[in-house]
C-alpha cells in the first residue's frame, strides 16, 4: 500500500484552519466541481475525515519553486512538513473487499446536450453541491452563468478603477456598457426557477451504457423537491424514459413530488440543448404521450448522468487478478453477490454496478460478513 | 455527593483556544477571569487545545494536584469529544460523569463571529451554566451485562438461510425457525431464477446440504418462535416445534420472515385458470410451456394503486423473465406485456429487457386511468402512443402482482416490539444508512420482510444482517449507559404518558403497584419519559430536573 | 499465524460501512482511501430522499 504524503504531520494538525485562512494560492474546488476555489492547503468539506489538513503539491507554491512558506509559520501546533515522503506500507491481510465505488459519466461525450459549452447546463452532482448550504452559493440555485457573470462584474469594478486613473475613455465606456448589461443579466437571472432534468445521460444508450443505473430518477425527484424548498416559485420537468421508483418509499416520494412539489414528469428522450443570448438552455424533445415534437426554454438543465465503473479499476483488478464484466465493474458469483472471481476477494457497492444508497450498505455489511466468515475459520469459508 | 456526607464541591473549568477557532473570536483571557469568581471553580486554565495530547495530560494532572471532584471543559462539540474528555478524567480516578461541557464554539464563537465583546458575554454565560450543572452532578455507573453467542433467525426462506450460513461459519451458534415443512420460503414455487438462469431447487439444494452440513446450525421445521423476552445479549425466546415447545437463549434475533404473493382475487377478472398470476405460470412452466399461444402479461396488479402505494421491486423482471421463457419455448407464441414502467433497474435486468425485445416481446404502456379491460379471449388496453383503443388475442392473461407483507407479520413486530410501516413491512432504523438494523439493539431485519427483494438482493441482505448480528455476538460483554431513566415509584401515578413516548420499549407498567418501571438495559437515554411526566417522577440520571433548573438560572441570570 | 486482518479499496459509504462492521467485530480492518477524505460520493450529497436528512 502506497501512502501519498500530505504534507501535513496527521498526528500534530488539529484541523483549526489557520493555514488555509493566510494561504496565499487559490485553486479550484473540485469536490464542488470547480464552482468556486480552495486554497492550496486545504480540506475536501469541513466535516472531512481525518480532520487534517492536505497541500495540493501541483499548487502550492513551495513546491513550484517559489518563496512562501506562510502556512508553516502560521500553524501553532508545527504540522507542515514540505519534506514529507509517500510511505510504502506492507499489509498482511486474510481478505480484501473492493469497494471503489463509481464515476460519473462524462456528460461532454453527449455533445448534442452542450455540457461543459453551456453554462447552465450542469450535472446531477454540480446540483447538489448548489444545492448545500455549505457548497459555493450556500444552498442558493444561482446560474452558473450567473456566478461567472458575478466574478466578472468584480474584474470589470477593478477595471474601471484603473481606467478612471489612467483617463482611458474608450475603454471605460466599453467596461461600463459591460457592466451595466451584466448586472441586468445577474438582477434577471438571480434565481434558477425553471429546471428541466433529464434521465439517462450515457445510460441505456447503445453509445455509451447499455445498462440503467439504478439511482438517478430518485436522484431528480430528490433534487426538484429540494429545490421547490428553496424556492417556491421554481418549476421543475422531469424528462424520462421509464421513472424506475423500485425501493421502498420510492414510488410514494415520485407522486408526492408531484402532488405536493408540482414537478412535472415528461415522458420523452432529448435529442438536443440549445441555449438562448441570455444562456437560457432550450430543450428539444419529443413527447411521447402527445407524439409531437417540442421545444421549452428553461433556467438550467441538470442531468442525470450515469454510473460508470471508475478509470483506475483496470490496474486494480489485475493486480489483484480478479475480473470485471463487460462494463468494468467488478464481476460477482451469480448466488453469491459478494464473491469475485479471486476466492478472500470480495466487492461491495457500486463498484459491482451501480447500486443506491440503501443497498450499497447493506452490501457492505454482507461483504463484511464474508470477510469474517474468511478470516474466523481461517479461510474454510471461502467457498461460503 | 455519594451518600449523605456532604462533599466540598471543587470544580475545575478548562478553556480551550481551538487554535484560532475560539481564541481569534473571543477574548480568552476575559473567560478565564470570570470562571475564577464562578462558585466552587477552584482550578482555571486556558488550553491552545484541551484534546491535545498535552492538554489531555493537563486535565489528568490537575485532577489529583488540586483535588478536583467535578471537570468541565468549554471548548467544541460533546458529539465528538466528550467522550475523550470522559476518560481523561477516568483515567485520573474521576466518575466519568462527573464531566460537563460547554460548546463554546460550535454555538458562540462561530455564530457570533463578528461581535467580540457579545461572543464573549455569551461565552461566559454558557461556561456558568455548564459549571452549575457540574456543581450538581452525581456519579452514575455503567451496567455490565453477559451475552449469549447464540442467534436465532425467524423465517428459514433464502435471506433467512443466508444469515444462518454466515453466523455458522463465524462460529456461533443458531436456530432456524421456519414455518413450513421445508426451507427455501418463496424459492420453492419458482422456475427458473436469475442472474444465474438455472432452476430454484438447484440453489435451494445447494444452500440446504450446506446448512444441514454445518454443525452449528440447528434447523427447526413447522415451528414457530411463540415468544421472545430479554434484550440485546440476552433473549429468551420460546420455539413451538410441532407440539413440543423450547426456550432457548439468544444474545440476537434476525427477521426473515420474507413476503408473499398477492392473490389478485376480483381483479382483472383472475381465475386462477386463464387469468393467472407469475406464481401460477411458472408452476406451469416447470410442467413445460402452456399451450397458449396468445399471453397477455399485466404489470402493476394491486400495487402503484391507492390500496397499495408502493412498487413491488420485483414484478417487471420476472414479467420479463417469464415472457423470455415463453418465447424461448415456442418463438411462435405471441407475448404481450402491458406496463406502466418497465422497473428493469441495473445492468443484468437491461439486458434481459433488451433480450426480450430481440425476442419479440411486445411492450404497450398503459395509463393507470384507463386500465386494461380482460376479455373471454382478449384484452383491451388504450395504447397511449398510437392514441387509441386496441384489442389483443389472449388465451392465457398473466397478472404480475405483488409481494405484501406476511399474515404473521404484525404477530413478530410485536413480539419483538419492533414497527412496521403503512404496508406492513418492516421498519428498519435508518432507510439509509440503517436498512438492516431496527432502533432496537440486538434484532436484525433482512430479505422481503423489510421490503420485496431478488434472490440476490436477499443473499447479500442475509449475510448483511448476519454481520451487524455478528458485531454483538463477537462482544465478551455489553456496557449500558450511565445516562438511563429512572422513575419515583413514590410519586409515580400510573398514567402510562412514559410508556407511550419511550421509542425503545424500555418502560412497562407495574399492574400490581400501578406504577411504571424503567428497563435500565433497554433505556437509550433519549428523556422522552422526564419530558413527558406531569409529576416528574420520571427523571434522567446525569440530565435532572435540578441540574437543568441550575442551567437554565444561570442562562437568564445577568 | 495467519493474518486476521481485512484490506478494504476505496472510502465511500460502502467501504466506509464494511471497515465499521468488520471493526466493531473485533477485526481490524485497513481502509484504504485515493482522496484526502473519506465519504466518497455521499459526502457531495446535500441531503438525501425521503428523509431529506443531511448526508454528512
Amino acid at each position: 500500500m502506497r501512502q501519498k504524503p500530505r504534507y501535513v504531520e496527521a498526528s500534530r494538525c488539529t484541523a483549526c484552519g489557520a493555514c488555509a485562512e493566510k494561504c496565499p494560492t487559490k485553486v479550484p474546488n473540485e469536490f464542488n466541481f470547480g464552482l468556486d476555489e480552495h486554497k492550496a492547503i486545504y480540506k475536501d468539506y469541513a466535516q472531512g475525515i481525518p480532520s487534517v489538513y492536505t497541500i495540493d503539491p501541483t499548487h502550492c507554491r513551495i513546491f513550484q519553486g517559489k518563496k512562501c512558506g506562510v502556512c508553516a509559520k502560521t500553524c501553532q501546533a508545527k504540522a507542515i512538513d514540505y519534506e514529507q515522503k509517500e510511505k510504502f506500507v506492507d499489509l498482511n491481510v486474510a481478505a480484501v473487499i473492493i469497494s471503489t465505488g463509481y464515476e460519473l459519466f462524462d456528460a461532454t461525450r453527449i455533445s448534442e446536450y452542450g455540457y461543459g459549452r453551456l453554462p447552465n447546463v450542469i450535472s446531477a452532482l454540480e446540483m447538489e453541491r448548489l444545492l448545500s448550504a455549505g457548497g459555493p452559493t450556500k444552498g442558493h440555485l444561482t446560474r452558473p452563468s450567473t456566478i461567472r457573470a458575478e466574478a466578472r462584474v468584480r474584474e470589470l469594478a477593478k477595471r474601471i478603477k484603473k481606467a478612471e486613473t489612467d483617463q482611458d475613455m474608450e475603454n471605460l465606456g466599453r467596461f461600463q456598457a459591460e457592466l451595466k448589461w451584466l448586472e441586468a443579466q445577474i438582477h434577471k437571472h438571480h434565481t434558477a426557477t425553471k429546471l428541466g432534468f433529464i434521465q439517462c445521460v450515457g445510460s441505456r444508450d447503445f453509445r455509451f451504457h447499455k445498462y440503467c443505473s439504478s439511482f438517478c430518477c430518485m436522484h431528480s425527484i430528490k433534487e426538484a423537491i429540494i429545490a421547490k424548498e428553496h424556492e417556491p416559485q421554481t418549476e421543475s420537468y422531469i424528462f424520462y424514459m421509464d421513472l424506475r421508483t423500485v425501493g421502498k418509499g420510492f414510488e410514494e416520494y415520485k407522486v408526492r413530488g408531484e402532488k405536493v412539489s408540482g414537478l412535472k414528469y415528461v415522458r420523452g428522450r432529448v435529442a438536443e440543448i440549445l441555449e438562448d443570448d441570455e444562456h437560457n438552455p432550450i430543450v428539444y424533445y419529443e413527447d411521447t404521450e402527445e407524439r409531437r415534437v417540442k421545444s421549452m426554454t428553461l433556467d438550467m438543465v441538470i442531468l442525470a448522468t450515469a454510473c460508470s465503473a471508475p478509470k483506475g479499476v483496470n490496474p486494480l483488478a489485475e493486480m489483484l487478478g480478479v475480473e470485471l464484466d463487460e462494463n468494468n465493474f467488478i464481476k460477482t458469483h451469480p448466488n453469491r453477490p459478494l464473491d469475485t472471481s479471486v476466492p478472500g476477494i470480495f466487492s461491495c457497492g457500486c463498484a459491482q454496478g451501480p447500486l443506491d444508497i440503501p443497498e450499497s450498505v447493506a452490501q457492505a455489511s454482507s461483504a463484511a460478513a464474508r470477510a469474517a466468515e474468511v478470516v474466523m475459520t481461517g479461510g474454510l469459508a471461502l467457498a461460503m | 455527593m455519594t451518600g449523605n456526607q456532604k462533599e466540598e464541591i471543587r470544580i475545575g473549568v478548562f478553556i480551550c483556544d481551538c487554535g484560532s477557532n475560539i481564541a481569534g473570536y473571543l477574548t480568552m483571557q476575559e473567560l478565564v477571569d470570570y470562571a475564577r469568581t464562578l462558585p466552587n471553580v477552584v482550578f482555571v486554565q486556558e488550553n491552545l487545545y484541551t484534546c491535545s495530547e498535552s492538554g489531555i495530560n493537563e486535565i489528568k494532572q490537575a485532577i489529583p494536584t488540586h483535588n478536583l471532584n467535578r471537570v468541565v471543559v468549554a471548548s467544541c462539540t460533546p458529539r465528538t469529544h466528550e467522550p475523550l474528555f470522559q476518560s481523561a478524567c477516568e483515567e485520573a480516578a474521576l466518575n466519568p460523569y462527573l464531566f460537563e461541557m460547554a460548546n463554546i464554539r460550535d454555538q458562540c464563537s462561530w455564530v457570533h463571529m463578528r461581535e467580540r465583546e457579545k461572543g464573549t458575554e455569551r461565552a461566559k454565560h454558557q461556561i456558568a451554566m455548564a459549571v452549575a450543572k457540574a456543581a450538581r452532578l452525581r456519579e452514575l455507573s455503567r451496567i455490565e451485562l453477559g451475552i449469549s453467542h447464540r442467534a436465532v433467525v425467524i423465517g428459514g426462506g433464502i435471506s433467512g438461510m443466508s444469515a444462518a450460513m454466515a453466523l455458522g461459519n463465524m462460529g456461533y451458534e443458531v436456530d432456524l425457525v421456519e414455518k413450513q415443512e421445508k426451507l427455501g420460503g418463496l424459492l420453492n414455487s419458482l422456475n427458473i431464477v436469475l442472474p444465474a438462469n438455472e432452476p430454484s431447487s438447484r440453489l435451494l439444494h445447494d444452500l440446504a446440504a450446506r446448512i444441514s452440513a454445518n454443525d452449528k446450525i440447528i434447523v427447526h421445521t413447522s415451528s414457530e418462535v411463540t415468544k421472545a423476552e430479554g434484550y440485546v445479549g440476552n433473549y429468551v425466546v420460546t420455539i413451538r416445534e410441532k407440539s413440543a415447545e423450547n426456550r432457548v437463549k439468544a444474545g440476537v434475533i434476525i427477521v426473515a420472515i420474507g413476503a408473499r404473493a398477492l392473490k389478485p382475487e376480483g381483479l382483472f377478472g383472475y381465475n386462477g385458470k386463464s387469468v393467472i398470476t407469475h406464481l401460477e405460470l411458472e408452476a406451469l412452466l416447470k410442467q413445460g410451456a402452456p399451450a397458449a399461444k396468445n399471453v397477455v402479461i399485466v404489470q402493476c396488479v394491486g400495487s402503484r394503486c391507492a390500496e397499495r402505494t408502493y412498487c413491488s421491486r420485483i414484478c417487471c423482471m420476472t414479467a420479463v423473465k417469464n415472457s423470455i421463457l415463453l418465447k424461448e419455448a415456442d418463438s411462435r407464441n405471441k407475448v404481450t406485456i402491458l406496463y406502466r414502467d418497465m422497473m428493469m433497474y441495473g445492468v443484468e435486468n437491461e439486458d434481459m429487457f433488451r433480450k426480450s425485445k430481440e425476442l419479440g416481446v411486445r411492450y404497450v404502456a398503459y395509463d393507470p386511468a384507463k386500465l386494461p379491460q380482460v376479455g373471454e379471449d382478449f384484452v383491451k388496453v388504450y395504447h397511449q402512443r398510437m392514441g387509441k383503443e386496441i384489442s389483443i388475442p389472449a388465451e392465457l392473461v398473466v397478472l404480475s402482482t405483488p409481494l405484501v407483507a406476511q399474515e404473521d407479520a404484525a404477530n413478530v413486530s410485536s413480539m419483538l416490539k419492533v414497527p412496521l410501516n403503512e404496508n406492513g413491512f418492516f421498519l428498519e432504523g435508518h432507510v439509509k444508512l440503517k436498512p438492516l438494523d431496527f432502533a432496537t439493539d440486538g434484532v436484525y431485519l433482512c430479505g422481503s420482510a423489510r421490503f420485496p427483494a431478488t434472490i440476490r438482493e436477499a443473499v447479500s441482505q442475509g449475510l448483511g444482517a448476519a454481520s451487524r448480528a455478528a458485531i454483538v455476538l463477537s462482544k465478551e460483554a455489553l456496557f449500558t449507559s450511565g445516562i438511563v431513566a429512572d422513575i419515583n415509584t413514590e410519586t409515580c401515578c400510573g398514567c402510562l404518558g412514559c410508556v407511550d413516548v419511550c421509542p425503545y420499549g424500555a418502560i412497562r407498567f407495574v399492574e400490581e403497584k400501578e406504577i411504571c418501571q424503567v428497563n435500565k438495559v433497554l433505556c437509550k437515554g433519549c428523556g422522552g419519559c422526564a419530558a413527558t411526566c406531569p409529576s416528574e417522577s420520571a427523571k434522567l440520571d446525569g440530565f435532572s430536573s435540578e441540574q437543568i433548573y441550575a442551567q437554565i438560572e444561570q442562562a437568564f441570570a445577568s | 499465524m495467519a493474518s486476521k486482518d481485512v484490506l478494504i479499496i476505496g472510502g465511500g459509504i460502502a467501504g466506509m460501512q464494511a471497515a465499521l462492521d468488520l471493526g466493531d467485530m473485533g477485526l481490524q480492518a485497513h481502509l484504504v482511501e485515493k482522496n484526502p477524505s473519506i465519504g466518497g460520493k455521499m459526502a457531495q450529497l446535500d441531503k438525501t430522499f425521503p428523509t431529506n436528512d443531511c448526508t454528512i
